[in-house]
């Protein structure tokens, strides 16, 4: 798998810190000169960016490939939506209790099902987005089935007397575009740890991980549990942007696309999957200017991610960084 | 009560049939390229739109149809194989999910694209009931368990007596001793994946009259209902996927009939992780691989 | 060294894409009114949106032809919702924003509707639904909040009791199996209709709901028939009746137990499928082409000589209907400003191929639902019904 952030010399990291920081510049000026499509492919980036964030720990840094993202972003999608139009709670509960119950709900379904070998636990996770798509269906009684859940109010906060709505779109992008960042910043530290580095241990080498003490199954399975949360927590701001939730939320499609946005962007680095979020839904909107083809040229995009980036972009990114430090 | 189940059974073995034929083609293509192939459901749409192309605009007859939709489906199983499927061998599994899920939109849409998205009629086909121990079954139907029984007895004979057949069973058991011993490993996978492509095809023409509509996204369904297949027979093994496939066929008759027909797509992959939470290698021992 | 050349010649591709995705269209300013159709191009309901934009289509060349509104020409810019909300809600953001879109027919699927109102609410842009059945969105409409949606199609409350009305009184059923699609349409029409079975002495015996793209129906129907149901009631997708159809012949259904609902059973190709599993069959449909009103045959008879003589059906209807109600709207307003063609539409008295057509204060047009049972290969309409919405308070 390509470089992570670790092994970096120090300029190159400045150069990265400075690019980092007139992004998130960029980023917050962004509604200056987009107009409300632009947000809105942005806010989609933003949102598909939370689960892509757990697949790569779970992808690129442990090395276990996942079907399951689109499972635990339904059942995030379900519970904000669901706290919202039943308890009329405020946005920040709704979305912890999002990232909590799906985290939570990773458990029972990790334990079995990490146990399996490579193909089989791919198969089983893709399961896990059938079954959840059955339930969303069939138990009308919490989920209202088909006719889904509609009418989500916006996110509104309240502490103590002060309480604000988030509505337009504007405000939206701010909101998610804070999650996402904070987001980030956790992932970052998350690779950083001590952890971190076990995790990359027994991506590399299982066995010989297993041999200096590393308690591998324990940190799959955490890693699982880890991963699930932040799809639910997407789910939960997906829910809340676009008011309406339905069986559809749990479809293979979702998790395929979070899945390209990992290995399209290079997975095992962080700077990858949020340049691999920008740049696949910044792909699919951008190829309606050719309705029928849309779908074939994506489709041969994805060939040509395959054959010609098997690594992502991420190694364009270093070899662009490097060709930065010639210059200098 | 008892014809009730035993008719539920007979219908189970119908569809259970269709299953096998497209299963064993993507457990071989597993076996020898260790890819799980996305796209296979979309050799079977390929196969139903040459046929029906062949009967709407070929007028031709019906058994000639056959030819031509597994043949068309040959044709573009040689190209997808030389530049795709013969690169994913020894790649890591990302690739393969990747490239083949490639491959299923460009194939999908292409055809929609060309033949547009609404459904068509497929109107050739052996459609008169005929009666067998009390149970009306269209004539189509007979000879989908027939064509069934007669590509897994000859699947067998291949695989163990033919030279073909020992190169795919090398190939799945260890790539660099097959260039040792002198087996031309692209050769054999490309074969191999022609192999599954035309039997998905040939599914598709046999279902095709008895299924009636015919449309570009319905490869899509047929790939879902059979992963779990593939698994649940063991990956690479013939003999297992077709038990698993009837299996899958009564199951998902029975659930349709006693609990509700919207659970029906459920059966496949609930049944799949149950197996594998009680037996995680499949139901039938990877001995009997190929 | 290729390898590197299709690289970087991938990359500037992309780069070229993206730079044509992002520039706004100069043609946006060429004073036309531009409508933007949103509805599943792709996906299981693509023969829907194909219909239904055909519909627009011939209505807005019609118009063109004849001179425009007020001299200003329509254009007609499509978005495809691939029957998901996500899509739905990109679709209609970028006609919006990209293409300058003043007004919207949209979507076919109810749950993309519903999702479509807010964006539409906040942008200030007139949506109008011609297609959709779920009756959540006029209960949130007009008076109910979203002011700038509008419905021109009858709700499947109306339908519901129609059908099972009809069943009941004319029929004299009193068991049914339910077999209808497995999604909001299907499931929410069986809801209504439970509601008002008790009225009817009915009961329900089995009930399924099928997967669009389904295609074996033997053993539900087997079922079925073992069952003693006298109906099936079926709220479903075109293209699979033909499917259901065949199937009830092999299993011994057909000509014993009747289709009721709504499927398209009046289509011709489908009666022709299996006529004897049809016949009996009672739809109420919010349109068909035998319907006997010169403006209506006048439209089926022009839509056959614009798309080489196919039969449009309910979709094409209703889409070309919706435009024409748009351009008389726009032309009492008297101008293109989309608050005063609001205005003027809800005060709108159209005079369209089914009747007058008025909208209520939920932005609810009163439309008739006809009731229709196949009768020796065809459809013979029994009458056409109307009913008041009682809406929530």
């Amino acid at each position: 798998m390509s470089s992570n952030d670790l092994s970096l010399p120090a300029p190159r990291r400045d150069l990265r810190v400075l690019f980092g920081v007139a992004l998130a510049a960029a980023a917050c000026i962004a509604p200056l000169f987009l107009g409300n499509y632009g947000l809105h492919a942005l806010i989609i980036a933003l949102i598909f960016l939370l689960p892509a964030h757990g697949l790569n720990l779970l992808v690129g840094y442990t090395g276990l490939l996942s079907l399951a993202q689109a499972a635990f972003f339904g059942i995030g999608a379900y519970t904000s939506g669901l706290m919202a139009v039943r308890f009329g709670t405020p946005f920040y509960l709704n979305f912890l209790a999002a990232g909590l119950l799906a985290g939570a709900v990773a458990l029972p379904l990790g334990i079995p099902a990490l146990r399996l070998r490579a193909t089989s636990f791919v198969m089983c996770t893709l399961g896990f987005v059938i079954i959840g798509q059955a339930i969303a269906k069939n138990w009308i009684g919490l989920t209202r089935g088909d006719m889904g859940l509609s009418g989500i109010p916006k996110p509104y906060f309240a502490l103590g007397p002060a309480s604000f709505t988030v509505s337009g779109t504007v405000s939206f992008y701010y909101l998610v575009l804070a999650i996402a960042v904070i987001a980030t910043v956790a992932v970052y530290l998350i690779v950083r740890s001590a952890a971190g580095r076990n995790m990359i241990a027994i991506r590399e080498n299982e066995t010989l991980a297993e041999s200096v003490g590393i308690p591998t199954w324990r940190y799959k399975l955490v890693v699982f549990m880890i991963s699930a949360a932040f799809a639910g927590l997407g789910g939960s701001i997906y829910a809340h942007y676009l008011t309406v939730v339905s069986p559809l939320t749990f479809q293979m499609y979702y998790s395929t696309t979070m899945l390209i946005i990992v290995l399209g962007g290079g997975a095992g680095t962080i700077s990858g999957v949020v340049f691999g979020s920008l740049l696949f839904v910044g792909l699919s909107e951008a190829l309606r200017i050719a309705p029928e083809v849309r779908m074939i040229a994506y489709g041969l995009c994805l060939l040509a991610l395959v054959f010609w980036f098997p690594k992502g972009f991420a190694p364009l990114m270093d070899r662009f960084w490097s060709f930065l430090k010639e210059r200098k | 009560m008892l014809t009730m189940i035993a008719e539920q059974i007979v219908n189970g073995i119908v569809s259970g049939s269709v299953y096998a034929i497209v299963a064993v083609g993507m457990t071989m293509i597993f076996g020898v390229l260790r890819a799980i192939n996305f796209a296979h459901g979309e050799y079977y749409m390929l196969g139903t739109f040459g046929a029906w192309f062949a009967i709407e605009y070929l007028e031709l007859p019906y058994p000639v149809a056959i030819v031509i939709g597994v043949a068309a489906t040959a044709v573009i199983a040689v190209v997808v194989g030389q530049f795709v499927m013969q690169r994913i061998v020894g790649a890591p599994p990302e690739t393969g999910v990747l490239a083949t899920l490639g491959i299923a939109l460009v194939l999908q849409n292409t055809v929609i694209l060309v033949f547009g998205g609404g459904y068509k009629f497929f109107s050739g086909g052996y459609i008169e009931p005929v009666s067998i121990f009390g149970f009306t079954l269209a004539e189509q139907r007979v000879l989908i368990i027939i064509v069934c029984m007669l590509v897994f007895v000859g699947l067998e004979l291949m695989v163990t007596y033919s030279r073909f057949g020992k190169a795919m069973r090398a190939v799945s058991q260890n790539i660099e001793c097959c260039a040792v011993v002198g087996i031309d490993v692209p050769q054999v996978a490309l074969r191999t994946f022609i192999l599954g492509a035309c039997l998905a095809a040939l599914s598709g023409v046999l279902t095709a009259p008895v299924n009636v509509s015919v449309y570009g996204g319905m490869g899509e369904i047929i790939t879902f209902k059979t992963l779990p297949v593939i698994i649940m027979g063991g990956l690479g093994n013939v003999r297992g996927t077709f038990f698993a496939a009837m299996i899958l066929g009564i199951a998902e008759s029975l659930v349709a009939t006693y609990v509700g027909l919207q659970f029906r797509d459920t059966v496949g992959f609930a049944t799949l992780m149950l197996v594998l939470m009680w037996r995680p290698h499949g139901l039938f021992s990877m001995q009997a691989r190929f | 060294m290729t390898h590197t050349l299709d690289r970087r010649a991938f990359c500037i591709a992309m780069g070229l894409i993206g730079l044509r995705a992002a520039s706004t269209d100069a043609r946006a300013e060429d004073g036309t009114i531009r409508l933007g159709i949103v509805a599943p191009m792709s996906g299981p309901n693509s023969r829907y949106g194909s219909f239904s934009l055909r519909g627009a289509q011939l209505a807005a060349k019609e118009i063109n032809d004849a001179g425009g509104i007020g001299g200003r020409k329509i254009t007609i810019i499509s978005g495809d919702s691939q029957g998901t909300p996500v899509e739905g809600v990109s679709a209609t953001r970028r006609l919006i924003d990209l293409d300058k879109a003043d007004f919207i027919i949209g979507d076919v699927s109810s749950s993309v509707t519903l999702a479509l109102q807010p964006v539409v609410e906040d942008a200030g842009v007139l949506l109008l639904n011609a297609a959709s059945s779920n009756p959540k969105i006029t209960y949130g409409a007009g008076a109910g909040g979203f002011k700038w949606t509008f419905r021109n199609y009858p709700t499947d409350e109306n339908r519901a009791l129609v059908v099972i009305q009809y069943a009941a009184e004319k029929k004299g059923f009193t068991k049914f199996a339910v077999l209808s699609v497995d999604t909001d349409y299907g499931r929410a029409a069986v809801e209504f209709t439970k509601k008002y079975l008790p009225r009817f002495k009915g009961q329900i015996l089995t009930e399924d709901y099928y997967k669009e793209g389904e295609v074996d129906f033997r053993s539900v129907l087997a079922k079925i028939r073992d069952s003693g149901a006298q109906a099936i009631i079926m709220y479903g997708l075109a293209d699979t009746t033909p499917i259901v159809a065949r199937q009830m012949i092999e299993v011994g259904v057909a000509g014993k137990i009747p289709l009721i609902g709504n499927a398209e059973f009046n289509t011709e190709s489908t009666i022709k499928a299996a006529p004897k599993a049809l016949e009996g069959a009672i739809e109420a449909a919010a349109w068909l082409p035998a319907w006997d009103s010169p403006k209506s045959k006048a439209f089926v008879e022009k839509f056959k000589a614009e798309y080489h003589g196919e039969m449009p059906n309910n979709h094409a209807y209703v889409h070309w209907e919706t435009v024409r109600l748009l351009a008389k709207a726009i032309e009492a307003a008297g101008s293109g400003d989309r608050a005063k063609v609001r205005d003027a539409l809800s005060k709108i008295k159209y005079d369209s191929a089914m009747g007058e057509v008025t909208f209520d204060d939920h932005n609810q047009a009163r439309l008739p639902m006809i009731l229709l049972e196949i009768e020796g290969g065809k459809p013979v309409i029994k009458g056409a019904y109307s009913a008041e919405i009682d809406y929530p308070r």
